[in-house]
């Protein structure tokens, strides 16, 4: 099993140009040889007016697979889908800013989910953002029913 | 205008049951605009040699706040179990395990908003890019 991330950077901001790819596989923490074989992924309009959880980290201790996603190598993909210029949401993690993602970007970041409060968080700026969203993981908590 | 662009790929042949294949491009523009980012740190290498302690990658204070910066980070280590642990202002964002990498946006929110990054070893190198929006 393999799923690959590659990313390719070009910019001719400089007198030379930019030209970058770098690709990796992305593998459960600590190994070579087991791949993250788990993935939530979904599209979602986010309103503007309150934070919300976009993924939540909680991994209650009593659960049967407390802790599996914290501390871990989870990837999280974000693309705003917004065309407006002007459009961005903030994301932020354990309510700390991290940054904003304007109509059009995307993001691909590392998630430790190191704690119950380590959730992506995300507000809208303005109008409605539709966000696509992807999380790699080895485990994740469902909430008993 | 300069013209920076990024894009991702992911593809999975047996994630799921059908084949994934994912690719997006952004241009990178400066906040609120279609003004394309101006400024670069440059493509960097830095080995920290000692592991288990915190270093500052990127100070808050010296970049404009609430911006649309852009920072590409590599983990170029081999040794599988090695990771650096990224934090942005005091808070942990995750883990880069050896050969991955990252896209994050960041937007200097304030003068404690530093980026800062704590090798699980020593003697770990970090190759990384900062998109830069005055």
């Amino acid at each position: 099993m393999a799923t690959t991330a590659a990313v390719t950077l070009n910019s001719d901001l400089l007198s030379d140009s930019i030209s970058l790819t770098a690709s990796s596989t992305l593998m459960k923490a600590g190994t070579t040889a087991d791949d993250l074989d788990m993935v939530d992924y979904g599209v979602i309009d986010i309103v503007t007016g309150d934070q919300f959880d976009l993924l939540d980290a909680d991994n209650p201790a009593s659960s049967p697979v407390a802790g599996v996603m914290a501390n871990k190598a989870n990837k999280v993909y974000i693309a705003n889908h917004a065309t407006d210029e002007t459009y961005y949401v903030t994301i932020m993690i354990d309510a700390q800013n991290v940054g904003r993602l304007y109509a059009g970007d995307w993001m691909f970041i590392p998630w430790g989910a190191e704690d119950a409060n380590a959730d992506i968080e995300i507000t809208s700026s303005t109008g409605t953002n539709k966000i696509e969203y992807a999380l790699f993981h080895q485990g994740r908590t469902l909430n008993a029913s | 205008m300069a013209t920076t662009t990024a894009t991702i790929t992911i593809n999975s042949t047996d994630l799921l049951s059908d084949e994934l294949s994912l690719s997006t491009t952004a241009t990178l523009t400066a906040a609120d605009s279609s003004t394309g980012l101006t400024d670069v740190s440059g493509l960097a290498r830095k080995t920290v040699t000692g592991g288990h302690a915190q270093y500052t990658l990127f100070d808050g204070s010296d970049y404009t706040a609430d911006k649309a910066h852009k920072l590409y980070l590599k983990n170029i280590s081999t040794t599988a179990a090695e990771f650096f642990l990224i934090t942005v202002n005091a808070e942990d964002v995750g883990r880069l395990y050896a050969g991955d990498w990252a896209l994050i946006p960041w937007s200097a929110h304030d003068n404690d908003c530093d980026i800062k990054i704590d090798p699980s070893a020593n003697d770990m190198t970090l190759e990384y890019m900062l998109f830069i929006d005055e």
